[in-house]
């Protein structure tokens, strides 16, 4: 089986940086695992100590239930996508392809047969007489996913790969690379992918689950769907999921005897799941999170938790209106669908204006630790 | 209908215009006579050269030109056959026997000791790296008598030994800064491909990373040949029998060994020096402004 | 794989046997020669400062060695970088031919260097010569080239200019990288050519400046070729530069110590002008990314 266990990987430069602090990841076999975070968060080079290009201070990763901490990059049975393709400038399209297994002396026919195999699955049966430097880039990025399949790995590895993209071919080599995913999956092959990307979307639509790394740490690791409605801190809470999840301060007081947030004065009471998990928390400052989807502009006489803001200004995006208001300072963003048209193209900045928010769908979060306190057994 | 006072400020700009361009022509043309005439001055030497050695040397004293009224190849003739037992082709056979071993051995350990500097870590690199730099200002007046004295310990004076064995050891260290500078803008990415691909570390160099960086080889190749070529001061000191003479020792000889007013003789074999040179620049020209210029700005 | 240190100094290692044997060693050894007497049939044997002494206060030939030496020097060096700026300066221009032109400058830079050329020079100025022939022309009389000290000093320092090419070549790349959007810029803010070209032009590529300057200055000491050729060093030892000194002490009358002595005193003339360039090209040297005005 091919799965990928990290036990506690580190990784320390020689100037005595931190960089990788001791994380633990389980990748199933042929899971599609992301590795996603800000920039500077070490997700590639924790890809690369997996890869065996970046040396492994502390720790191990096993690959199929081997320790391969000692081993070369070619006897791990890994295979890199590079972000910048990475493809042998001076040999053609299909010496490129061929070159791992040239280099293992497999027999000619076998090598053609493969190449026949890859360049079909990723159609570039007609560039594989050209030189690298006369690809385009979308073409280049097959070339180099073809390299990686051609050598049938336990793990495939990218770092990256879309980055150089424009946005239009990176949306259809997203979906191009996980209907590849799937393919080889069906054909009974290893398929288990860890995918380094700094882009959410591709993240939530390709992984079958996304470790959330910052600084080093693990965050999260999770589904898409359940990191986007129960991310265990308020990181994770706003770095998935577009538009930004408003996290802005509050209060968490009694209200009527049971835990309710305050903000902005306006008291916004919770429903009871949420109540059960804030029992023994004390009174004092904490965060809120709520996305914009669940802001709605209410009407005056509107029920459940309101508060009264001022608008600062409208975006009219189409199908969607975008509100940005006040709340006591602090700017809040509420997204609408246009159904109530022309009361949302009416509202001008400066405006007061009611919102309702679903505190349903909100979090508390501990404003020290980040940790989201409103989850219970869900997790 | 345009005013008066529109048809006045369009007239006066289309002079501005004008003015403009007619002072842009001037300039032009300025440049272009100083470019033409510095460029006339350097090339008469060269020019003057091959004329001469087509003429009799009676011609060679009168006229100024460079066309040959009556041109002849004695000068050729006489000139090959030198004042020794040897033609001047041995001389030039000579010549390339030191040459080639050189631009090997230069190419070969310098992109060896390039690729140890560009691409890996180890203790002392720091050091090493400052000492590489260091070399290549020093002046080597300073260790040349002590070379001479060392090889001729180990029994290698009149040969050509001493003239190309160090470069095996990468001496010349601007080639190698040059390679390094040209590794540098490489990214690593496909020698990493590569070692996933299966490379082992000397194979990665084999197949990878030699031929991207052919480009900067063959101006190494190049520059060492120009270099060696015009190399004087070593054979002078090393090589003694006549029959080992390069062409520069040849020609230093040829000198004193003329006959006072055979001048086209030295000429034309100085013609015949210079083409193996000249034509290798023809040849490779962007590879040599390019190699300078890079070397030159990241200094 | 790059992180293992073994394999960095393996591939490093012929250049550490090299600097060992040809460059540290002879350099530690010449210097140690220099307080010996040693002509290569007796032993080197030890005479302490003898030579340097003698150098100072007895050798009128070293004296007059190492100021024609400097006059070289401090001739050339300037005035090779001077024009090869101006020149290139011109050629920064979208003229037509440029390319022909830069090979034109250049390749005089890469034969000059050589025997041949000194040997059509020394033809070139010779009394029956074709300088003196074109002199006639016009009406001037011959020139004693070689005869006059003065003039044969003239003739080298002119073969040395006439090598500018590939000083030049640098300076025009270096030109051509000053992005237009700086000129344009400055345009805009009211500079004249002028203006713009001592304020923008001259600092960005002061690097440039300083690096031809110390290749130049190292290159000018250890002029051996041309004086040698040309000149033998004469007349009345008016082309005698420091490096045929040094040969002739060394390969000619066998003095292998004072040799090594008059070397290490070239030497230490070239490092001290070398680091005081350094020094002080901190404060005109400008380096794009410093914050300076």
């Amino acid at each position: 089986m091919s799965e990928v266990i990290l036990n506690q990987l580190e990784k320390v430069y020689p100037n005595g940086f931190k960089a990788v602090h001791g994380i633990d990841l389980d990748v199933r076999d042929g899971e599609f695992m992301v590795l996603i975070g800000p920039s500077g968060c070490s997700k590639s080079t924790t890809l690369r100590m997996v890869a065996g290009l970046e040396s492994i201070s502390g720790g191990e990763v096993r690959i199929g239930g081997r320790i391969v901490n000692n081993l070369p990059p070619y006897e791990r049975g890994i295979a890199m996508v590079f972000q910048n393709y990475a493809l042998y400038p001076h040999m053609k399209v299909h010496k490129n392809l061929s070159f791992g297994l040239r280099l293992a002396r497999q027999p000619k026919d076998q090598i053609q047969d493969s190449v026949d195999y890859v360049s079909g699955i990723l159609q570039i049966e007609e560039l594989l007489d050209r030189l690298p430097k006369q690809l385009s880039g979308g073409q280049a990025q097959r070339v180099a996913v073809g390299r990686a399949l051609i050598k049938k790995p336990e793990v495939f590895l990218f770092d990256e790969p879309l980055s150089n993209l424009d946005a239009k071919l990176r949306a259809s080599m997203r979906i191009r690379i996980t209907e590849l995913h799937r393919q080889i999956k069906k054909e009974g092959l290893s398929s288990t992918v860890i995918y380094v990307t700094h882009d959410q979307t591709e993240a939530m639509t390709m992984g079958d689950r996304i470790c959330v790394l910052r600084d080093g740490h693990i965050m999260q690791v999770d589904t898409p769907t359940r990191l986007y409605d129960y991310p265990s801190n308020a990181f994770v809470a706003g770095f998935l999921g577009s538009p930004e999840m408003n996290l802005k301060p509050a209060s968490l007081v009694k209200h009527e005897g049971k835990p309710a947030l305050r903000a902005g004065g306006f008291v916004l009471e919770l429903p009871e799941e949420k109540q059960k998990c804030l029992e023994n928390q004390a009174e004092g400052p904490v965060t809120l999170g709520i996305r914009p989807p669940f802001i709605d502009l209410a009407d005056d006489d509107a029920e459940g938790p309101t508060v009264e803001g001022t608008i600062k200004f409208v975006e009219f995006m189409g199908h969607e209106v975008f509100i940005y208001f006040d709340l006591d300072g602090e700017e809040y963003a509420a997204v609408n669908r246009i159904e109530n048209r022309a009361r949302l193209l009416s509202l001008k900045g400066g405006e007061r204006a009611r919102f309702r928010f679903n505190m349903r769908r909100a979090h508390v979060f501990d404003k020290k630790t980040e940790q989201n306190l409103t989850l219970s057994n869900h997790v | 209908m345009r005013s008066i006072e529109q048809t006045a400020a369009s007239a006066q700009a289309m002079a501005e215009v004008r003015k403009t361009e007619r002072r842009q022509k001037i300039n032009a043309v300025v440049r272009y006579v100083i470019l033409a005439a510095v460029g006339f001055a350097m090339i008469y030497p060269l020019l003057w050269l091959i004329g001469a050695s087509f003429k009799t040397n009676h011609e060679i004293f009168t006229e100024i030109g460079f066309i040959p009224m009556h041109p002849t190849l004695d000068g050729y003739i006489e000139g090959w056959k030198t004042s020794t037992e040897y033609t001047f082709g041995r001389f030039f056979i000579n010549t390339f026997i030191i040459l080639i071993p050189k631009v090997l051995a230069t190419a070969f350990s310098s992109t060896l000791v390039a690729y140890g500097f560009a691409r890996f870590d180890f203790p002392g690199k720091k050091i090493l790296f400052s000492i590489l730099i260091a070399t290549l200002l020093l002046p080597n007046v300073v260790t040349r008598i002590p070379q001479y004295i060392l090889f001729r310990e180990l029994g290698w004076l009149d040969s050509y030994l001493p003239l190309w064995v160090p470069q095996m050891f990468a001496v010349d260290a601007f080639f190698v800064f040059m390679l390094i500078q040209f590794l540098r803008g490489i990214p690593r990415d496909m020698e990493e491909a590569a070692m996933i691909d299966g490379c082992k570390p000397f194979q990665v160099l084999l197949y990878i990373v030699i031929p991207m960086l052919k480009p900067a080889i063959i101006s190494v190749c190049l520059f060492q040949f120009m270099w060696s070529m015009n190399d004087f001061l070593g054979p002078l000191i090393y090589i003694s029998s006549v029959e080992k003479y390069p062409i520069a020792l040849a020609l230093k000889m040829s000198i004193s060994a003329t006959e006072s007013f055979e001048w086209n003789r030295i000429l034309s074999m100085t013609v015949l020096a210079l083409t193996p040179s000249l034509a290798v620049f023809f040849l490779a020209q962007k590879y040599f402004i390019e190699g300078i210029s890079t070397t030159g700005l990241k200094g | 794989m790059y992180e293992s240190r073994i394999l960095g100094l393996a591939y490093v290692t012929p250049f550490v046997i090299g600097l060992l044997v040809f460059t540290a060693f002879p350099f530690l050894a010449s210097l140690g020669l220099s307080f010996t007497e040693y002509n290569l049939i007796e032993r080197p044997y030890w005479v302490g400062l003898d030579n340097f002494e003698f150098m100072f206060f007895h050798d009128s030939l070293f004296w007059k060695s190492l100021s024609v030496t400097l006059a070289y020097v401090f001739i050339t060096v300037p005035l090779k970088l001077a024009f090869a700026l101006y020149i290139a300066l011109i050629l920064n221009f979208k003229l037509k031919g440029i390319n022909l032109f830069r090979t034109g400058y250049y390749v005089p830079s890469i034969l000059g260097g050589s025997v041949a050329i000194a040997v059509l020079w020394r033809y070139m100025f010779a009394d029956f010569g074709v300088i003196n022939l074109i002199l006639g022309t016009v009406g001037i009389d011959p020139v004693p080239w070689f005869g006059d000290p003065g003039w044969a000093l003239f003739t080298i320092t002119l073969l040395r200019l006439w090598q500018f090419g590939s000083a030049m070549v640098i300076f025009l790349a270096a030109l051509q990288n000053v992005p237009v959007s700086l000129y344009e810029a400055a345009m805009i803010d009211g500079a004249r050519k002028w203006q713009a070209f001592f304020r923008i032009t001259i600092p960005l590529i002061t690097p440039v400046i300083f690096f031809n300057f110390i290749m130049q200055l190292v290159q000018a000491f250890q002029e051996f070729n041309g004086p040698y050729i040309i000149t033998q060093g004469g007349p009345l030892k008016s082309t005698y530069l420091l490096p045929l000194y040094i040969y002739e002490s060394a390969f000619r009358n066998f003095e292998m110590g004072y040799g090594a002595a008059l070397a290490w005193v070239l030497f230490s003339i070239v490092m001290v002008l070398t680091i005081i360039a350094f020094v002080t090209s901190k404060y005109w040297v400008f380096y794009s990314g410093d914050k300076q005005s």
